[in-house]
């Protein structure tokens, strides 16, 4: 009976549905909050407060016509969407939620994370590079230079923890921050900083939505893709955003811990982990509502100049207290 | 010129890896169609051919086949944000055929309404400005402000945007005491309103970021390529036809030509908000010099035989209208330059990269919005084969060749 409760686990909750309806959920919270900061309502019309128009707009968009241009490399074009979107669910399952380790546990899980997170921005530039559009490759070349601007300083931030902890296993940092030192307020601040500001880069937010930048070069690499392929890579970003939020809670706020009544700690664990990711999510559209979208060069400038050296001073600090 | 100039670059490359980016004719950072083909190495613009004609509507023809009371409403529409300045323009070239002054009244209503008109034209292009730097929130909050002005347009005139104020001979509406106290009010919350947008942008970091030091417009150029309105004042050069060439109440009405010497989007985007912050203090003075007396004058259905050229300063720049009368109800001939198609070289000096100067891809939209573009009013000329119903345009050169032919 084991395999048929992992099976659950993986495919209900809290793993694959679960994902998606709390993606859809999230986008339609991130939304609401952006039109809030923008004195505007934001969805209002389907389901209660527009709470379904997320999962509406993606069922429209799976109706709508599926054009693959004639001159697009097809097997990667038409591949790449279902590889995003398996990506990002992978990362979702590693993610400590019902109880202080994910479904897939194992030590040294840190880097399999982050390297999922590089693993999706590669799909982005190959899906751009695969469209062979002008606005695409345009798109894809900046998501590349992107990559190389937030990337460094993220790992960075998130191997500090590890430092910190002492293990590479989300597992065991959870358990640290646990069992006494209670991370935030201590050595690891600037940290979630350097991670909530990159983790804004990653999934392609104002100010660093310049691969997408909607005035300048249309969609960016998503130009060519339409009907079920893009509502595949919008249902990737939700899940990723889901998973970048619910990561960085993982690492620097504790994972799904809180004060527990002992016996309830299946119930309350994953409200714990919605109300801290609720938090994440909030301090990233606050950040999409604050600035206007930064040029590349602008971008990897200010990431060299100030996010890498506070990365190395992060892990300096930490490296001090071990 | 133009394709000197990408030749001149083309050997000078390193990595000749070029390709043709096309913006427009349909593009998220045009509002119209327009087309601007760029030659792009990387991220780096090299060169710009633009071309605007996607809109020809055959408005100065069909001007000729109305008359002068049915060309107010036609006139109107050639643009739907500058209608106050099209119709304020046209009814001085008619009132200028009939050798005719009207009302002083109407004439500070008219005033009034232009300068309304003003800040409602530059909230809205301050806030697209906004969304093509992807700073969608300012966009938001200025475009909320704008409906202050919006709601006054609409009590004074009937109409949000299109107005039909101004009428051959004077103004169609009078202004009660009741909408001027409330005129009086919109204006003191648009003047604290515009103060913060002028801090929010020359502080914030991220709007200078994109702002500073991008299309740059030397002051020579801006003369040598006829640059007008704002864009031309960013520049640093004091020239406004409010000034220059004193229309309706202009030389009574006091006010500052605002004047930047950045040369770059940052300049325009403070010279506007500048410039609407002048244009809140012209209103409380029509409203508080308003003499009494009638707002319209009659005048004949046709103007006498002659010919007639006004000037107005439009919020996009210089305007002019001529109309040519050959004493009957319709005009014989008349002729409409529009600022935006003044811009166009501009614009189009700004974006090509030059020595130290490099033009970005992510420069594009909101350079090409600095002028404020208007293109649905540019597109003048077009030819057509009635019998074998082709259109085509042509450019100056084969216009030439054509008539040495």
């Amino acid at each position: 009976m084991e395999w048929l409760l992992e099976l659950l686990q993986i495919l209900i909750f809290p793993g694959i549905v679960f994902a998606i309806v709390l993606a859809f959920v999230y986008e339609w919270f991130d939304r609401k909050i952006y039109a809030k900061l923008q004195n505007r309502v934001g969805p209002l019309y389907t389901g209660k407060s527009g709470i379904l128009q997320p999962f509406a707009d993606f069922v429209k968009l799976l109706a709508k016509e599926d054009i693959t241009p004639g001159e697009v490399d097809k097997p990667l074009f038409n591949a790449l969407p279902i590889v995003a979107l398996t990506l990002s669910l992978m990362g979702f399952l590693a993610l400590p939620i019902t109880g202080l380790r994910g479904i897939i546990s194992f030590n040294g899980d840190l880097i399999f994370l982050i390297a999922l997170m590089t693993l999706i921005c590669i799909v982005i530039i190959y899906s751009g590079i695969s469209s062979s559009n002008r606005f695409s490759t345009v798109g894809a070349e900046r998501a590349a230079l992107q990559l190389l601007g937030y990337e460094i300083p993220m790992m960075l931030s998130a191997i500090s923890i590890g430092i910190l902890a002492g293990s590479m296993w989300v597992y065991d940092i959870v358990n640290t921050q646990v069992s006494g030192i209670w991370f935030l307020v201590g050595p690891s601040i600037l940290g979630f900083a350097i991670f909530v500001l990159c983790g804004q880069a990653e999934l392609e937010r104002i100010p660093f939505d310049i691969p997408e930048a909607e005035t300048e070069i249309v969609a960016g690499w998503l130009t060519e893709f339409s009907g079920k392929k893009l509502a595949l890579f919008r249902l990737t970003k939700d899940v990723e955003l889901l998973y970048l939020s619910g990561l960085a809670v993982a690492l620097f706020l504790g994972g799904p811990s809180g004060p527990v009544i002992s016996g309830l700690e299946p119930i309350l664990y994953p409200i714990y982990f919605l109300l801290k990711t609720l938090f994440v999510l909030f301090l990233l559209t606050t950040l999409r509502a604050l600035f206007a979208r930064l040029r590349i060069d602008q971008m990897v400038n200010f990431s060299w100049k100030y996010l890498v050296p506070l990365a190395i001073l992060q892990v300096l600090l930490v490296r001090v207290i071990v | 010129m133009q394709k000197e100039e990408f030749q001149r670059t083309e050997k000078k490359s390193a990595y000749e890896l070029f390709f043709d980016m096309p913006v427009g004719p349909q593009h998220p950072a045009l509002k119209e169609p327009a087309f601007f083909k760029f030659k792009v190495e990387g991220e780096r613009v090299i060169g710009v051919d633009a071309d605007v004609s996607y809109n020809h509507r055959g408005i100065e023809k069909a001007l000729e086949y109305r008359n002068y009371i049915q060309n107010i409403y036609l006139i109107e529409r050639i643009c739907g944000i500058c209608n106050v300045a099209h119709t304020l323009c046209y009814a001085q070239a008619v009132e200028q055929l009939h050798g005719k002054e009207i009302p002083p009244r109407a004439n500070y209503i008219r005033l009034m309404i232009e300068e309304l008109a003003r800040i409602h034209s530059h909230a809205l292009w301050l806030g697209v400005a906004a969304h093509e730097i992807g700073f969608d929130t300012l966009f938001m909050y200025v475009w909320r402000d704008r409906e202050v002005v919006m709601d006054i347009i609409e009590m004074l005139t009937g109409n949000r945007v299109t107005t039909a104020i101004n009428t051959i001979g004077g103004v169609r509406r009078d202004v009660s005491d009741e909408a001027k106290y409330k005129v009086k009010k919109g204006m003191d919350i648009l003047e604290e309103r515009l103060k913060y947008y002028r801090n929010v942008a020359l502080n914030d970091p991220t709007v200078n970021a994109r702002c500073s030091d991008v299309g740059i417009l030397k002051p020579r150029d801006a003369i040598r390529l006829c640059a007008v309105g704002p864009t031309l004042r960013a520049s640093g050069v004091k020239n406004d036809v409010r000034l220059d060439d004193p229309y309706t109440l202009h030389d009574e009405v006091p006010f500052n030509i605002v004047t930047c010497d950045t040369m770059d989007v940052l300049g325009r985007v403070v010279v506007r908000v500048d410039e609407m912050l002048e244009s809140v203090n012209m209103v409380r003075y029509c409203l508080e010099h308003m003499p009494n007396g009638d707002v319209k004058i009659k005048l004949s259905l046709s103007p006498p035989v002659g010919e007639a050229i006004s000037r107005v300063e439009a919020p996009r720049g210089e305007l002019i209208h001529y109309a040519r009368s050959n004493g009957t109800k319709n005009p014989e001939r008349y002729k409409v330059r529009t600022p935006t198609f003044g811009n166009i070289p501009a614009v189009c000096d700004m974006l090509t990269s030059k020595g130290d100067y490099e033009v970005n891809i992510a420069d594009i939209p909101i350079t090409l919005a600095s002028i404020d573009p208007c293109f649905s009013c540019t597109a003048r000329m077009e030819f057509r084969d009635v019998s074998k119903s082709k259109t085509w345009v042509w450019s100056l050169e084969e216009l030439k060749a054509h008539c040495k032919k």
